[in-house]
């Protein structure tokens, strides 16, 4: 039997009862045996980017320590809304400070992609630009099955956020698969 | 739609030797007689969004800053870097805040579109992007001539960073000369 893969989730979306948060909570109890999924670091402690601020007194704690959970993960699997048809200021702000490092953390590193939302694309637009921008900083982005949760509170339960919906959950659970055997390929960790 | 033309600029990054921001201080001097800019207010104060944070205690004096401003002028003209092949963090987010507005301040404002960049691109995928979210909002999205500044170093100043490069001061000139006519143009009905 192979090891077990390391995963963390970061989430685009801060609000408590967000359901991309919500959909990130599900994702351990769905992932295959064979991959570990956990919570990243928080990225509401990253303060704005200012490259004077980088180069006077360094990189934040908070910067440094979803850096290091990055590096230290086999994949990342990026969970959040999709704000004015692109990607929330705050999770992009948290890529633009980890881009400026060295030893870059996304580079080579093999990333999955999830969002959901109201409306019934499922947070297309934001998926779409999250793959350009990791494509400068050499991320390895996970293809198909792409999960695009539409209509999402016809997904969740209105009370516990609990993801009920099964054609919902066994596409996740067939990307997750997916996803292990991904890391297991581009890595090299058999 | 007669009289003088207030514009406010916008500018994404808030390193103080930033090329942007030397591009955004140029254009009060390059701008036609009928239109005036102004810089508009700080972003880099605005807090990271969270939905939690809008409904308990409402928006942020930072951001009612930002929109009236945007609200008070005929124009807008952003002016930003490209970070990771998109749009930066702390724009994105002043956005997203923004975007969150009853008496919508973006939509149906005439927006023109400004980078520099140190490579040969000049920040067009940022400004795509931008169009897209933009879209998300209904601002009025000026079309050419695009304002896209490559290899910036060799454009400005090295030491007082003021705009030397000639084809760019024309371009900029004829931006902000039609920006004006799109104005008067698009926005004849407020």
């Amino acid at each position: 039997m192979a090891d077990t893969l390391n995963a963390i989730t970061i989430c685009g979306s801060l609000r408590k009862g967000s359901y991309n948060a919500a959909l990130a909570r599900t994702l351990p109890a769905l992932s295959p045996a064979g991959l570990v999924i956990k919570a990243g670091p928080p990225i509401d402690a990253i303060p704005i980017y200012n490259a004077d601020v980088q180069n006077s007194s360094g990189f934040p704690a908070a910067v440094s320590a979803l850096a290091d959970a990055i590096r230290a993960a086999d994949g990342l699997i990026i969970v959040s809304p999709e704000y004015n048809y692109s990607i929330p200021g705050g999770l992009k702000n948290a890529i633009d400070w980890v881009s400026r490092l060295q030893n870059q953390p996304f580079a080579n590193k093999p990333i999955a992609l999830q969002s959901a939302t109201g409306g019934p694309l499922g947070g297309a637009r934001v998926q779409y630009h999250l793959r350009q921008s990791m494509v400068f900083l050499d991320g390895l982005v996970f293809n198909r099955p792409e999960i695009f949760v539409g209509v999402a509170q016809q997904k969740f339960d209105e009370k516990t956020l609990e993801l009920k919906d099964q054609a919902t959950i066994d596409i996740i659970k067939q990307q997750l698969a997916g996803f292990e055997k991904f890391i297991r390929r581009v890595s090299g960790k058999n | 739609m007669a009289g003088t033309l207030n514009v406010v600029v916008i500018c994404g990054s808030l390193r103080r030797r930033s090329y942007n921001a030397a591009l955004a201080r140029s254009l009060p001097a390059f701008a036609p007689a009928g239109t005036k800019l102004a810089a508009g207010p700080p972003i880099d104060v605005i807090p990271h969004y969270n939905a939690d944070m809008q409904n308990s205690t409402g928006f942020p004096t930072s951001v009612n800053a930002f929109a009236d401003a945007i609200r008070a002028a005929d124009g807008v003209v952003i002016v930003s870097p490209e970070y990771n092949w998109s749009i930066p963090g702390v724009l994105k987010n002043a956005i997203d805040w923004v975007s969150r507005m009853k008496d919508q301040p973006f939509a149906n404002k005439p927006v023109a579109l400004q980078s520099c960049a140190t490579g040969p691109l000049g920040g067009s995928r940022m400004q795509y992007h931008l169009r897209q979210s933009l879209t998300s909002i209904d601002a009025l999205l000026f079309g050419r001539p695009e304002v896209l500044v490559t290899f910036a170093p060799q454009k400005f100043d090295e030491k007082t960073l003021v705009l030397m490069d000639a084809p760019t001061i024309d371009i900029v000139k004829q931006q902000l000369v039609a920006f004006e006519a799109f104005i008067r143009r698009v926005g004849a009905g407020r």
